[in-house]
């Protein structure tokens, strides 16, 4: 069981929350990409061996979205790379 | 193994759900709420409502049904600006008082909160999960108060019931 600190509500169970997806990056203009590149943004999902950044919806609380990063090899809560996580 | 506690479903509440920037409510509102708590997932009452701050920008007002003509009269829901929201939502929570030297027992089998005084003080109330469901959960005089969506009603009787023993 994950404990996910929500910005509002503090550290909660994650039983309060919803799982909203791994952390796309940006979504490219259609018009300037070929269908190839289109395709792999709309269906490629990141499934690392590692740290990965996801949404969470803490929806039986306050309704905030949030991101964590989380390592799949440990499911545990982790730093974001950058900050040497 | 039966629990000390005392479950008494109360009375529908005058609820409103107020959302928007504090300022704007405010102002809108003028002197008929509560001061706006400032710290998350807590409530200030000044003995005719209670304001709880149960996400940005939300609060929900919370009072006797007797005083929801007079809260509808003075928040004005349908003339209110476009930044705010202000709803009547009384209507849809049913609330369950749950008091006695074991409540917290009860609460910690329905809700994974961390319910000790210097995570949940006096005026805590906070939206979490009680058996799977989301709930409002304030803590009152002797015990906690819950509220769920009026359409559980009948399960949250029963796992109240059951969880009590
Ligand atoms: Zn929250």
């Amino acid at each position: 069981m994950l404990l996910i600190t929500c910005p509002f509500c503090g550290p909660r169970n994650e039983s309060e929350f919803v799982y909203g997806g791994p952390v796309k990056p940006p979504r490219p203009d259609p018009a300037t990409r070929d269908d190839a590149e289109w395709t792999e943004w709309l269906t490629h999902v990141p499934n690392p061996v590692g740290p990965v950044e996801e949404q969470w919806w803490h929806a039986r609380g306050c309704g905030t979205w949030l991101t964590i990063w989380r390592d799949t090899r440990s499911h545990d809560i982790v730093g974001a790379p950058h900050d040497g996580g | 193994m039966s629990h000390d506690v005392t479950i008494t479903p109360l009375e529908t509440q005058a609820l409103f759900d107020l959302r928007g920037p504090a300022t704007v409510l405010r102002d809108w509102a003028g002197d008929s709420l509560p001061a706006f708590p400032q710290r998350p997932n807590t409530g200030s009452s000044n003995g005719r409502a209670t304001l709880m701050f149960l996400g940005p920008d939300h609060w929900i007002l919370r009072a006797d049904l007797a005083r929801e003509d007079a809260f509808e009269a003075a928040l004005r829901p349908v003339a209110a600006p476009p930044e705010i929201s202000i709803v009547r939502i009384s209507d849809t929570l049913a609330f369950f008082r749950i008091i006695g030297p074991e409540a917290g027992e009860i609460l910690s089998i329905a809700c994974p909160l961390d319910l000790h005084p210097r995570c949940f003080g006096h005026d805590a109330a906070s939206f979490t999960a009680a058996f799977g469901i989301k709930a409002l959960v304030i803590r009152c005089e002797g015990g906690f108060e819950l509220a769920v969506d009026r359409s559980y009603l009948p399960m949250m009787t029963e796992c109240l019931t059951a969880a009590a023993g």
